[in-house]
């Protein structure tokens, strides 16, 4: 069944509020800076830290870093969660999170080793957990439906929305507040640069001379009724696991492949009424191409392509659903955002939007693929 | 909401048991085999992971049509996370990539060479949001595989005190010719608290393994109101 999405969230390197991430965005800017203005470490990459939030404003938890990110998504949605809670009841709007790695910024600073490391505020193991803002957004948001917490790594935002559509799906709700946030951390700095997977510049996926990622944190936020007046659709999610590698994809893409197609066939599209896919385009060699492969084979046909991470860099656990909110302001100004620094790699035979470029939109796909072999996609499409 | 429960798996390291926990009934601590992981799989497997597949691994599982799976913990991949904190910053790569709250997800799909979608549940409500998830996904119209797991916190993290890992697993279908349970949100007035996560899976494969009708609290997953479960006789 598809959903309205009555309003939208998004902060991130490009900005901490929706209007300045989409001007950047559209008109192919970034906001990425070196490593080593945020952390102290021995290699070069560059990462996408969002600015701070203006003062004044807070949740009432813990504000760590992971907390700041929620905060810049839910002062947004806040008007629009409080419009749909007086039309719906407070108790039928739900809450459904998604993060990869929740507090781990906060537990790093009390667990490290390492010197020297900035004080953030006083330690509590509750604020580790990935839901450890729950209970302070919900009050923010003045709902009280049933609340989820989800973490699939990389794919986490768009499992989300699958768990929302669920709960709306059985009437356990009449809205659902879908949101997600990620932090830098040098869990994932470290921890990505072990596995080779940090690009020294700025990422450029699916290009010939891609290098890898570029780490990024944000936040981004939907939100789904069952009625009510549409900036877009959620058309359908797909979700497929590899079976192969933890973190290798299936060289067949299949987990791709299904979690495309299901995601069509749940919006009750064809393939070829899509006007692009927003890749979840890493920038690493394999993934790139496995993912080409997936888009190559259930396409069937030169479908635009385009990265969002060359914009705002990987943000993990929220990659899908910042590039779902990317894709609803793309149906809206009938426009695609661009991949950075895209050199075209004659392999991957698949054909990226390289520039701000204006079409006719209808529907996006979108792919959000992570750890575990877990992928998911979904279809965006636009309000008639 | 109603479904049914084809089976149950249980593992604690300190009880052989559900029945045994239950009793207060221990024994010396033992890790699990998990025979479900080649030996390759098996490097830097946590233990909530290694549990996890050790459960799932107990269960009938139909190889051929697997089952969609929801795995549910409310602290994660909590030991991996201290491990590579105090690594910093030479972290093992292999230990980063199986930090992920959907670990044992990958790690299950990858074992028994299943597409199905999977999900991971996490949070203080973990318990209850992991049946949630799995019962709306049973009404949808396929089995699934529901396996709740946590390893204990470690001192440094000066947060839940337990010493003890524990897991169960739940092979859950539509309603066929099987015994029938359901699933409810009541409304409740009194204070919440999250149930025990040790005794709640206790109770739960202790009550699926009788013939009786039972009802078990699971948890909140909405303010005011808690998950109850009922199983109907056998």
């Amino acid at each position: 069944m598809s959903y309205p999405i009555t309003a939208t969230a998004i902060a991130n390197c490009l900005g901490t509020e929706a209007t300045a991430v989409f001007e950047r965005a559209f008109a192919g800017t970034t906001g990425f800076i070196p490593v080593k203005q945020v952390y102290d470490v021995a290699f070069d990459t560059v990462v996408g830290e969002m600015p701070e939030l203006p003062t004044g404003d807070t949740l009432g938890c813990a504000m760590t870093r992971i907390a700041t990110l929620v905060l810049a998504s839910a002062r947004q949605l806040r008007p629009a969660v409080h419009a749909a809670a007086a039309r719906w009841g407070p108790r039928r709007v739900a809450y459904v999170f998604a993060s990869s790695t929740g507090g781990i910024e906060a537990t790093e600073r009390t667990l490290s080793p390492l010197v020297a490391l900035p004080a953030g505020p006083a330690y509590h193991y509750a604020n580790h957990g990935i839901d450890a803002t729950s209970n302070a957004v919900t009050a923010y948001f003045g709902i009280a439906g049933v609340t989820l917490a989800i973490s699939t790594a990389c794919s986490s935002g768009i499992k989300a929305l699958s768990s929302a559509v669920r709960l709306l799906d059985r009437g356990l709700a009449d809205a659902v507040v879908v949101g997600s946030a990620d932090s830098l951390s040098r869990t994932t700095l470290f921890g990505f640069h072990s596995l080779g997977l940090t690009a020294p510049a700025a990422t450029r996926p699916f290009s010939k001379d891609r290098a890898g990622i570029t780490l990024g944190e944000g936040s981004a936020f939907v939100l789904l009724e069952r009625t009510g007046e549409a900036i877009a659709s959620l058309g359908g999610v797909g979700v497929g696991s590899d079976a192969y590698h933890h973190t290798t994809p299936h060289p067949d893409a299949i987990g791709g492949m299904i979690a495309m197609r299901e995601a069509l066939d749940r919006a009750k599209l064809s393939p070829n009424l899509i006007s692009y896919v927003s890749a979840h385009g890493t920038g690493t060699v394999q993934n790139d191409a496995t993912e080409a492969l997936a888009i190559r084979s259930v396409f069937e046909r030169a479908v635009p392509v385009t990265a969002t991470k060359s914009l705002t860099g990987h943000t993990l656990g929220t990659a899908g659903l910042t590039s779902v909110v990317l894709a609803i302001e793309s149906l809206c100004r009938q426009a695609i955002p661009p991949t950075l620094r895209y050199s075209p790699d004659p392999a991957l035979g698949v054909t990226i939007v390289d520039a701000a470029a204006r079409a006719q939109l209808d529907h996006v796909l979108v792919n959000a693929f992570g750890f575990g072999g877990s992928n998911a996609s979904a279809v965006i499409s636009r309000t008639p | 909401m109603s479904f049914e429960i084809v089976a149950a798996s249980w593992f604690s390291t300190d009880h052989a048991s559900a029945g045994d926990a239950l009793a207060g009934v221990t024994r010396p601590p033992v890790l699990p085999t998990f025979p479900l992981l080649i030996a390759r799989a098996r490097r830097f497997t946590s233990l909530v992971t290694q549990m996890h597949v050790q459960v799932i691994g107990e269960l009938p599982i139909d190889r051929e049509r697997p089952p969609a799976s929801v795995f549910a913990t409310v602290h994660g991949e909590i030991q991996t996370a201290e491990r590579l904190i105090a690594e910093f910053p030479l972290v093992s790569g292999a230990r980063f990539a199986l930090s992920v709250h959907n670990s044992p997800a990958g790690v299950y799909s990858v074992a028994v060479g299943s597409h199905a979608p999977t999900t991971t549940i996490t949070g203080t409500n973990a318990i209850a949001a992991g049946w949630l998830e799995a019962v709306l996904t049973v009404l949808g119209g396929r089995p699934v595989v529901l396996s709740i797991a946590d390893e204990p916190v470690g001192t440094v993290f000066q947060g839940p005190t337990g010493t003890v890992g524990v897991a169960a697993a739940f092979l859950l279908q539509p309603v066929a010719s099987g015994r029938r349970a359901s699933i409810a949100l009541v409304d409740r007035d009194r204070a919440q608290t999250e149930p025990d996560m040790m005794n709640t899976l206790a109770q739960l494969v202790d009550a699926i393994g009788k013939p009786s009708p039972s009802t078990l609290v699971l948890g909140s997953v909405q303010a005011g109101t808690e998950l109850e479960l009922h199983l109907e006789a056998r």
